[in-house]
Formats: C-alpha cells, structure tokens, sequence
C-alpha cells in the first residue's frame, strides 16, 4: 500500500517537514517516492505548501494519507 | 522542484500543523531526557507520522500501549518545560531576532548595507547559541 505522510526534516530544534509518497512497508528507513509538499514552521506565519496536482493523482490511485495528511488537504481544499 | 507547479500556501495559525511543530520542538529540548525506547517511538509516531498500529507492529505492544507511551513523554517533557522554559524562552529570542531581521531589511529605515550585513550575521550568531 502507497501512503501519504509527514516526515520530520531540518536540524534540531529547526524542523522542517516534508508530505511524502511512501511505500506503507517503509515507514522507518525513510525511503519515499515522491515529495508532494513542504511545512515550514519557521516562517511568521508558518508555511504549507502542496503541490495539489500530484496529491489529487496519488489519492485517485488509491494511496492512503495519515490522518495528519488527510486533514492538512483538507484544509488546502484538496480531496 | 515544488514551486514550478500548483501550490496552495496555507496559513496554520493555532491549527493541527502548529501543534506537531509545538511537539517537535518539545522532543528536541527534552527528548534525551526520555528513555531510549521512548525517544524512539516518539520520534516515529509523532515526527514521521507513523500510525498506532504501525507502531503497534513494529514495536510488538498494543495500540494502546503505544499510545499510553506517547502521552506519557509527553507529560513528562511539558513538564520538564513548565520547570525549565527552555522551548518558550527559545521561542521568545526567536520571534524577536525575526522582528529585528525585518525592521533592518525595510530600505524605509535607511540602514545602511554594511550596518545590515553585521546586524544579520550577529542575529545568525545569536540564533546559532540559542539552537
């Protein structure tokens, strides 16, 4: 199964993530396939960008988001 | 790669992304005051997303033994902060370096280039100690 997730980037204490296209069986080696979006809290106000194309395709094409993920596309108008 | 295609910008004031940063700054103060085992599962259900039952799996326990682990670092880590105060007094210093960056990039204010190169490169220091 393909799932759409949050992964944790950017050095302590300065996160930065990253909405991955990954492989439901890799969710610790950090392996993806596809970054589909970034989350930038370090930005007054913090930024989230979605590349909304490539999350619509990957949803039609069955893969699975978080329950993190399902929300913040909801919230960037996407499902 | 992202900015050459459809993007939504997405303001997160007080929402669900706020409270995952707030978690992550948490860990990365008082993270290695939790135990290992902890730590680890911390860092994977609530930075990279990974869900109870994946957890679960991976760490041979229940649902809710993986959940009653994740509240448990997380009492004991806003705790340490309610003692401590190291992520608001971090958050503090930062927020007033941004207005400073801010106030000294605006040409209206007549700073002159080299003034603003120091000021900027002191402000990287600043943030650099506190990090």
């Amino acid at each position: 199964m393909i799932k759409l997730r949050l992964k944790r980037m950017g050095k302590k204490k300065t996160p930065f993530y990253r909405i991955v296209v990954a492989d439901a069986r890799s969710p610790r080696d950090g392996r993806f396939i596809e970054e589909i979006g970034t989350y930038d809290p370090n930005q007054e106000p913090s930024l989230v960008k979605v590349d909304a194309d490539a999350a619509k395709k990957w949803l039609k094409n069955g893969a699975q988001p978080t329950e993190t993920v399902a929300k913040l596309l909801k919230n960037a108008g996407i499902e | 790669m992202l900015d050459s295609r459809t993007l939504f910008v997405y303001d997160t004031q007080g929402g669900l992304m706020e409270t995952i940063f707030e978690r992550t700054l948490l860990f990365d103060f008082y993270g290695e005051l939790l135990t290992k085992r902890q730590q680890e599962i911390y860092e994977n259900v609530v930075m990279n997303d990974m869900s109870l039952s994946e957890a679960a799996e991976e760490y041979g326990i229940s649902r809710q033994g993986i959940h009653d682990t994740i509240r448990r670092c997380e009492k004991s880590m806003q705790e340490y902060e309610e003692k401590l105060h190291a992520v608001s007094q971090f958050e503090k210093i930062r927020r007033t370096l941004s207005s400073l960056q801010s106030f000294v990039e605006q040409e209206e204010n007549g700073i002159p280039e080299e003034a603003r190169a120091v000021i900027r490169s002191y402000a990287g220091e600043i943030l650099k100690d506190i990090g």
